[in-house]
């Protein structure tokens, strides 16, 4: 599998912050690669890098294996921050440009104004728009000339449910047709929806980057519950295969194991110990858990 | 180069404001020579007239006039430079042209076109109103003779814009760029003028604006100053050169900045 993007030991000060910290991964093409981390951990400062606008302080990377220029950028879609566009210039207009800036022709504006759903609104001015007309604006004018590689730093800001929905299954259908995705996200679950692989920022150093599952460790779980969990607690610890006790809620508690268990044996082991469980289920960490795990270690 | 002009005539083309600029900017360089000629051949009684010689807006002196009157209002291009150039950190639209697939230079280059533009419709504005109003005001048959001024006024509007890009581009915010402009090209040089020339002599003379005042004196004026037995301390040379350093500096540091900083 060929890289889309090559980091090697990129740094970033703004002042005394340090804003990455050597960081270096690679991302493949055909996968959908979640840049994940707090507020604050350099998810934008490192897209910013990528696509030119910020200088790193150290440090180089690749696009597509050559060295970053316009004719790369040109065949990338990006959606950083903010949507930009010329707010007295309508949505077509601003469509226009971009197209020109990229070399594509103006005939694919039409199927992309229909993709972002803004055909009825492609006259009025920018700055008539909603918050969430404005990002699908922008993720229109990413995918001018339908690129193979998109970069989206929070694709669902701004947008409501339908809206968070229609831009997840939009990346799936892009990932499914082979586009490489490199996308910075807050929203996990958009993540764990769509990401083959993540990098994890905290404070710009890396934490981890792969596949999801190997970057987050998610082994499964087994959530159990008793009259007296206090008790159970206690107890479970001397399981041949307990592993560990992982942050729990709903009163109820979360065991891991060394190896699978089988539920039925698990709760007989319990009754032989005296415990009758009133809950019992075989679960899987979320990202969310994974990741927070992961990011406050 | 094409290319860039072209995304730049989509910025502009329905861009009201632009437009209401230009109008005002082509404005200001054909009005002030109507109230100039009014008051020359209308309000200074018929028996003064022949004290003053021939009209100023006869050739080949209306040249000089034309020129000298443009000079004091091609600061007009310069806001409406300024305006371009914030707009775009105002929108972050730099950044996405750069996104999108401009190098940085390539934006730098865009605006220096809006410079190279704006410098030509104001010359050529001032062609045409050394043709109207040599022609019809003027008694002297058509000239090229002191036809120079023109392009000495053309060298002073591209330093004037040159500023007005670099301040565009250090300061970034609209109404900050606007009033430092304004403040310069109409207080702030001609106090650095009067102090430098009060302190170390001509060289005051070689500021940026004040290079092109001083290659453009009004034709009475410069009647006056030479009765009064003044005589202009350098060459002609010298101050097309002082200007044109002017505008490489300024271009070096528009250049640098926006290659060299984040966006």
């Amino acid at each position: 599998m060929s890289t889309i993007l090559s980091v090697k030991n990129i740094s970033k000060m703004y002042g005394s912050v340090h804003a990455l910290t050597s960081i270096s991964f690679d991302i493949p093409a055909g996968s959908v690669f979640g840049i994940l981390g707090p507020n604050g951990s350099g998810k934008t400062t490192l897209l910013g890098i990528v696509t030119n606008v910020l200088m790193p302080d150290v440090g180089t990377f690749t696009l597509m294996g050559a060295p970053s220029s316009a004719v790369q950028r040109r065949k990338i879609g990006t959606l950083l921050e903010t949507p930009n566009f010329y707010h007295y210039l309508s949505g077509y207009r601003n469509l226009q440009i971009a197209a020109a800036i990229k070399q594509q022709s103006e005939a694919d504006i039409p199927r992309v104004l229909e993709l972002a759903g803004l055909t009825a609104r492609q006259h009025s001015a920018f700055k008539t728009y909603s918050l969430g007309m404005k990002q699908r604006l922008a993720i229109a004018s990413a995918m001018l000339g339908d690129p193979e590689v998109l970069i989206l730093d929070e694709p669902a800001n701004g947008l409501d449910p339908v809206g968070i929905a229609e831009v997840r299954n939009l990346i799936r259908e892009l990932a499914k047709s082979g586009k490489t995705i490199i996308m910075a996200s807050h929203l996990l679950d958009e993540v764990e929806k769509v990401c083959t692989h993540v990098v994890v920022l905290r404070k710009g150093k890396l934490l981890g980057s792969g596949p999801v599952n190997t970057v987050m460790s998610r082994d499964n779980f087994v959530e159990i519950g008793s009259a007296d969990n206090h008790i159970l607690g206690t107890i479970i610890r001397d399981h041949p295969a307990f592993v560990q006790l992982l942050p729990s809620n709903e009163g109820l508690l979360r065991v891991t194991f060394n190896e699978t268990v089988d539920l039925a044996d698990l709760n007989n082991w319990c009754a032989q110990q005296g415990i009758w469980l009133n809950h019992l289920q075989m679960s899987r960490k979320s990202l969310e858990t994974a990741f927070l795990e992961l990011t406050n270690n | 180069m094409l290319q860039i002009i072209k995304i730049e005539w989509l910025k502009v083309k329905y861009y009201r404001t632009f437009w209401v600029f230009i109008g005002l900017g082509l404005l200001s360089i054909l009005a002030p020579n109507f109230i100039i000629h009014d008051v020359f051949a209308r309000r200074i009684p018929k028996e003064a007239q022949p004290l003053l010689g021939p009209s100023i807006y006869d050739f080949p002196t209306v040249w000089q006039t034309v020129s000298s009157v443009g000079s004091y209002t091609s600061g007009i291009f310069g806001l409406l430079l300024i305006t371009l150039v914030t707009n775009e950190f105002t929108y972050k639209t730099h950044r996405q042209n750069i996104i999108d697939g401009w190098e940085r230079r390539d934006f730098v280059l865009s605006k220096l076109f809006w410079v190279v533009t704006l410098a030509l419709v104001a010359f050529l504005a001032s062609l045409i109103a050394v043709f109207i109003f040599g022609s019809f005001y003027g008694k002297a048959a058509f000239s090229l003779e002191n036809s120079h001024y023109i392009f000495y006024y053309l060298l002073q509007v591209i330093v004037s814009l040159s500023l007005a890009l670099c301040l565009a581009i250090l300061v970034k915010r609209t109404g900050l760029a606007i009033i430092l402009f304004i403040g310069y090209t109409m207080f702030l040089e001609q106090l650095l003028v009067f102090i430098a020339k009060r302190n170390w002599g001509n060289a005051g003379g070689l500021l940026p604006l004040q290079a092109g005042d001083e290659l453009l004196p009004f034709p009475v004026m410069e009647k006056v100053e030479k009765l009064a037995g003044y005589q202009v301390p350098y060459d002609n040379g010298v101050y097309l050169m002082a200007m044109v350093i002017y505008i490489v500096l300024l271009v070096f540091v528009v250049f640098s900045k926006t290659t060299r900083t984040d966006l």
